[in-house]
C-alpha cells in the first residue's frame, strides 16, 4: 500500500494539470499515447502531455525516464536567428537530436521486448515511429524498423490484426525501396515469420523465416549469431510440425554457433582486453539467454538424450551468465555442463568447463559455494 | 489472361431431328437464339467470370521476383536442408573470393559465375537435398553415390575446384559406410588421389612447390588406398581389379615425384623413388609400365654413374620390349644401352648396339631415331679413327634429315660430313703441304678448284668417298693403333682444319 502512495507522490511531483480552455487558440494538447485531449503535464520537461495518470505512468516507465530532457530542444518552438548561417545550424542540431533520440527510444523498445516485456515496449516503439516520420517522411525506408517493433510488440502482446497492419506496411515500404539494405529486409522478414507462427500458418512461416536467413546470411555471414536466431525459429516452426530430426540437426547448428562466440569472448576476457560489461549488448544477452534455455528444455525433453549435446548448451548458457555478470547462475550451469560432459567419451569439452568454474568461482560473492 | 469476350459457342441452325431421345414439345428449343440461351445457362457456372483474372500464388511471384540463387537457397532452407544451404552458400562465395583474388585479367574473370548458371544450380539443389536426406536417414552410401555424382556432374576444368570439393565430401561420408568393409572408402581414395594428380598437372610448369604440394597429397592418398585394397579382391565395374588401379597410381606419383630430385640433381632421391615405382609397376602385373619404370631407373642409375645396375634394368627393359613387339621402347632401351657402354668405354659393344638400334628404327621407319643413330655411329667410328666408316654413316644421316626436312637436323648432319670427311683427307693434305713437290701442288691447286678428290692416284668420281676413304685409311697408320694418335691429331687440328680448308 505504501508502495502505491509512495509511487502516486512521485508520479504527482512530476505532473502538474493543465486545462484544454487555457490553452492558446489553435494549439490542441493531445495524450502522448492517445491522442486525447491532454489535461495533465510533465512537470519536469513541459512539452509533453497526458490526457490521465495511468498514460503517464506508463510513459514515463516506457521511455519518458530516460528521454525527458532530450525532448525539450525538440519540441519548444525555435528561436529567431537572423542569421541563415544560425539558422541553419540550428536545424542541423535539432536533426542531429531528433535522431538520437530514434536511436535510444529503438534501443530502449528492443531490449524490453528481449526481455518480454511487451506492453512496455509500446511507448518506445511508438516514439520512434514518431520521431522518424517527423525527420524523414511518412512513407521512408527508415521507418521500417520501427514499425517492425511495434508489429513485434503487438504480436507478443496478441494483438495479431494490429501487428498485421504494421507488417503489411513495413513490408510495402521495402518492396518500394529495391535499395533497401539486406539487414531490414532480414528484420522484417523475421517479424513476419514470428506472426505468421503466432497466426499458426506454419508453410507461410517457414518461406519468411527462409527468406530471413538467406538475406542474414548475406549480410552477416553462415556462422553469426543473428543467422542462427533465424534457424532458432525456423526449428521451433518444425518442431511445430512434428518433424523432430529437421529440429534437432537446427539446434545442433545454433549451439554451435552460440558456444564458438562466447568461447571467443570469454577468451578475449580472459586475456584483458575487453571488461565484462562491454562483452554483451543487454538485448543480445536476453535473446541468447531465452535461446538456450529453450533447446536446452527440449532437450531434456527428448528421448535420446545427446549428452555431448546437453553439455555444448549448458556450457554456453555458463559462459553466456559468466559474461552477463552473474557467476552463481554460472556455476549452476557449468555444474550441469559438467555432468553432461563426463557422460560423453569425447572429452575435449570437460577441461574448458572446468577452468570456466574455477573463474566463475573466484569472482563469486559466495566463495563456499565454489565446486 | 482474362477472357474479353466469352467464347463463341456451337450451337446448330436447325433443332436436331436425328436425337432418338423423345421430348415434350414445351422443351423443345426451335430457335437458335433460344439454343445458345440455354447453352449458356449450362456453360456459365463452369465460366469464369468476365473480369477475373487468374491468380498468381506467392511462390510465382518470388521466383519472378527474386534471384535464382535466392530462389534455391530459400526453397532449400523451406524443407528444412540447411545443411545444403550453407554448404551451396560458401560454395557460392568461395567462388567470387577465387575471382577477386585472381584479379581482373585473368583466366577465371571472364567466366560465368556459377550463380548465373541456373541449370547448374538446380542440379546442385536437387542432389545437395537427397544427400541431406540420405544423411539424416543415416544411408551413408546414398550419400556417398549422390556426392559422387555431382563430382563427375561437373567435368569442365573451370569447376575443376567444385570437382575436388565434391570428391573430398565424398570421401568423408565413404569413410562412414561401414558395411561394405572400407571398400567404398576405397573407391573415394582412389579418385581423389587422381583429382590431385590432375591438379598438378594443370598447374604452370614453374610452380614447382605447388605441384609438389598436390603431389604429397596424391601419394597420401594413393599410400592408403593401397593400403586398403591390399589382400582385397575388389573390381570395379569394367574388370578392373582396385589393387591393381592403386599400383599404378602409385606408380605414376612416384614418377612423377622423381621429376623435381631429378631437375634438382639429386640423383640418390631420385633413384630411391624410381626403384620404388618400379616395384609398384611389377606389383601391379602390367609388363608396359613394368618395362617403362625399369627404363626410368636405368636411366637414373646412368646419370649417377653406376653402368652395371644400370645395363641390368635396361636390360630388362629391353626384353619386355622385345616380348611386347614395342619397337619404340626397344629401339630407346639399345641406345640407353649403348650409352652406357661408351661411358664404361667399351666401344665396339656400343657399336654393337647402336647398329642394332639403327636396324630396329630401319624396320619400324622411324626415321627420327635412324638419323640419330646414324650420327651416333658417325661419331664413334670418327673419333676412334675410322673415318670412312663415319663418313658413310654421315651421309646417311645427312639424307635422313633431308627427307625428313628438319632444318637443324640437316645443319648439323652436313657439319658432321664435312668434318669427317676433312678428317680423312687431312693426313695426306698436310703431307703435301709440307713436302709442297711440284705433283703435290698441282693435286692441292686442282683440289682447290674442283674441291674433287684428288689425293686419291686414280680420279675418283666426286661423290664416291668410298675410295677416297680407303686410299687414305690405308696410306696412313693402321686405324686400330693409331687410336689414341689419331684422336689428339684430330683433336688438335679439327677447329683448324675444319676453319681453314672447307
Amino acid at each position: 500500500m505504501s508502495s502505491i502512495t509512495k509511487s502516486k507522490s512521485h508520479v504527482s511531483s512530476l505532473m502538474s494539470a493543465i486545462n484544454p480552455l487555457a490553452n492558446p487558440r489553435g494549439a490542441k494538447k493531445q495524450c502522448e499515447l492517445c491522442q486525447n485531449p491532454a489535461y495533465l503535464q510533465c512537470s519536469k520537461c513541459r512539452v509533453t502531455f497526458y490526457c490521465d495518470t495511468e498514460h503517464q505512468q506508463a510513459d514515463w516507465v516506457g521511455i519518458h525516464e530516460k528521454v525527458c530532457q532530450l525532448l525539450i530542444p525538440i519540441r519548444t518552438a525555435t528561436l529567431f536567428h537572423s542569421l541563415q548561417a544560425d539558422r541553419d545550424h540550428h536545424c542541423a542540431q535539432i536533426l542531429h537530436r531528433q535522431e538520437e533520440l530514434i536511436e535510444i527510444s529503438r534501443a530502449v523498445a528492443q531490449k524490453k521486448l528481449f526481455e518480454g516485456k511487451y506492453q512496455e515496449s509500446l511507448p518506445a516503439a511508438q516514439l520512434s515511429l514518431r520521431c522518424a516520420m517527423d525527420v524523414y517522411g511518412s512513407s521512408a525506408v527508415q521507418l521500417v524498423p520501427a514499425y517492425l517493433l511495434l508489429a513485434e510488440a503487438n504480436v507478443g502482446l496478441g494483438s495479431l490484426a494490429q501487428a498485421e497492419e504494421y507488417l503489411s506496411q513495413a513490408e510495402w515500404t521495402v518492396m518500394k525501396t529495391p535499395e533497401c539494405s539486406q539487414t531490414v529486409r532480414h528484420q522484417l522478414h523475421r517479424n513476419l515469420g514470428r506472426l505468421y507462427t503466432a497466426t499458426e500458418n506454419l508453410e507461410g512461416a517457414l518461406l519468411h523465416f527462409a527468406n530471413d536467413v538467406y538475406y542474414a546470411s548475406e549480410e552477416y555471414g553462415l556462422d553469426n549469431i543473428v543467422t542462427c536466431g533465424g534457424y532458432f525459429l525456423m526449428a521451433n516452426v518444425f518442431i511445430k510440425q512434428e518433424k523432430m530430426d529437421i529440429a534437432s540437426s537446427l539446434y545442433t547448428e545454433v549451439a554451435s554457433t552460440w558456444h564458438s562466440h562466447l568461447t571467443k569472448l570469454l577468451e578475449t576476457h580472459t586475456q584483458g582486453s575487453m571488461t565484462l560489461e562491454h562483452s554483451f549488448d543487454e538485448a543480445q544477452q536476453a535473446e541468447a539467454d531465452q535461446m538456450l534455455r529453450a533447446m536446452l528444455k527440449v532437450q531434456e525433453s527428448s528421448p535420446k538424450q545427446a549428452a555431448a549435446q546437453n553439455a555444448l548448451v549448458a556450457h554456453s548458457l555458463a559462459m553466456l551468465w559468466f559474461l552477463g555478470g552473474s557467476p552463481d547462475k554460472a556455476l549452476e550451469f557449468g555444474r550441469k555442463a559438467l555432468q553432461s560432459s563426463q557422460l560423453v567419451s569425447d572429452h575435449s569439452l570437460t577441461e574448458p568447463i572446468q577452468s570456466l568454474l574455477q573463474l566463475a568461482a573466484e569472482k563469486g560473492p559466495h566463495p563456499t559455494n565454489a565446486s | 489472361m482474362s477472357a474479353a469476350f466469352p467464347p463463341r459457342q456451337k450451337v446448330t441452325f436447325l433443332p436436331d431431328i436425328n436425337k432418338l431421345e423423345k421430348r415434350s414439345p414445351a422443351q423443345e428449343l426451335t430457335s437458335p437464339w433460344s439454343r445458345m440461351q440455354k447453352r449458356g445457362k449450362e456453360t456459365e457456372p463452369t465460366q469464369p467470370a468476365r473480369s477475373q483474372t487468374p491468380t498468381v500464388s506467392k511462390d510465382e511471384i518470388a521466383l519472378f521476383r527474386n534471384s535464382v540463387r535466392q530462389n534455391a537457397c530459400v526453397e532449400m532452407l523451406r524443407g528444412g536442408f540447411h545443411r545444403s544451404f550453407s554448404e551451396l552458400f560458401s560454395l557460392l562465395q568461395r567462388w567470387k573470393e577465387i575471382r577477386l583474388a585472381a584479379g581482373p585479367g585473368s583466366a577465371i574473370w571472364q567466366h560465368k559465375s556459377l550463380e548465373e548458371q541456373t541449370a547448374k544450380l538446380h542440379t546442385l539443389q536437387h542432389y545437395l537435398t537427397g544427400a541431406e536426406a540420405a544423411l539424416r536417414a543415416g544411408e551413408w552410401s546414398t550419400v556417398y553415390d549422390k556426392r559422387v555424382f555431382l563430382a563427375q556432374y561437373f567435368r569442365e576444368p573451370e569447376d575443376s575446384w567444385l570437382s575436388c570439393h565434391f570428391y573430398q565430401t565424398s570421401l568423408t561420408s565413404a569413410r562412414r559406410v561401414k558395411i561394405d568393409g572400407g571398400r567404398k572408402e576405397a573407391e573415394a581414395l582412389a579418385n581423389m588421389g587422381q583429382v590431385y594428380m590432375e591438379q598438378g598437372n594443370y598447374r604452370l610448369m614453374g610452380q614447382v612447390h605447388m605441384e609438389q604440394g598436390q603431389l604429397d597429397s596424391a601419394r597420401e592418398q594413393y599410400e592408403r588406398f593401397y593400403q586398403l585394397t591390399a589382400g582385397r579382391a575388389w573390381s570395379r565395374e569394367g574388370g578392373r581389379s582396385l589393387h591393381r588401379q592403386a599400383c599404378e597410381g602409385l606408380w605414376r606419383v612416384y614418377t612423377q615425384l622423381a621429376d623435381t630430385p631429378l631437375q634438382a640433381k639429386d640423383y640418390k632421391a631420385a633413384i630411391h623413388t624410381l626403384s620404388k615405382a618400379f616395384q609398384m609397376a611389377k606389383e601391379a602385373g602390367d609388363h608396359r609400365i613394368e618395362g617403362q619404370a625399369a627404363y626410368r631407373v636405368g636411366l637414373a642409375y646412368q646419370f649417377v654413374g653406376d653402368q652395371v645396375t644400370a645395363k641390368r634394368f635396361l636390360n630388362m627393359y629391353m626384353e619386355i620390349s622385345t616380348a611386347l613387339g614395342d619397337a619404340g621402347g626397344l629401339g630407346k632401351a639399345y641406345k640407353a644401352i649403348a650409352k652406357s657402354l661408351e661411358s664404361e668405354g667399351k666401344l665396339s659393344e656400343t657399336v654393337q648396339y647402336l647398329e642394332k638400334f639403327a636396324e630396329v628404327s630401319q624396320s619400324n621407319n622411324q626415321y627420327l631415331n635412324l638419323e640419330e643413330a646414324c650420327m651416333y655411329l658417325g661419331v664413334i667410328f670418327n673419333s676412334r679413327g675410322q673415318y670412312k666408316k663415319g663418313c658413310t654413316y654421315f651421309e646417311r644421316g645427312y639424307e635422313i634429315a633431308c627427307d625428313l626436312g628438319d632444318v637443324p637436323l640437316l645443319q648439323r648432319a652436313q657439319v658432321f660430313v664435312g668434318s669427317a670427311r676433312a678428317h680423312s683427307m687431312i693426313r695426306n693434305y698436310s703431307r703435301y703441304v709440307e713436302t709442297a713437290s711440284h705433283g703435290d701442288l698441282l693435286h692441292l691447286t686442282g683440289w682447290k678448284e674442283s674441291r674433287e678428290d684428288v689425293f686419291t692416284d686414280a680420279t675418283a668420281p666426286a661423290g664416291a668417298g668410298e675410295s677416297r676413304e680407303d686410299v687414305f685409311t690405308d696410306a696412313t697408320a693402321p686405324a686400330g693403333a693409331g687410336e689414341s694418335r689419331e684422336d689428339v691429331f684430330t683433336d688438335a687440328t679439327a677447329p683448324a682444319g675444319a676453319e681453314g680448308k672447307i
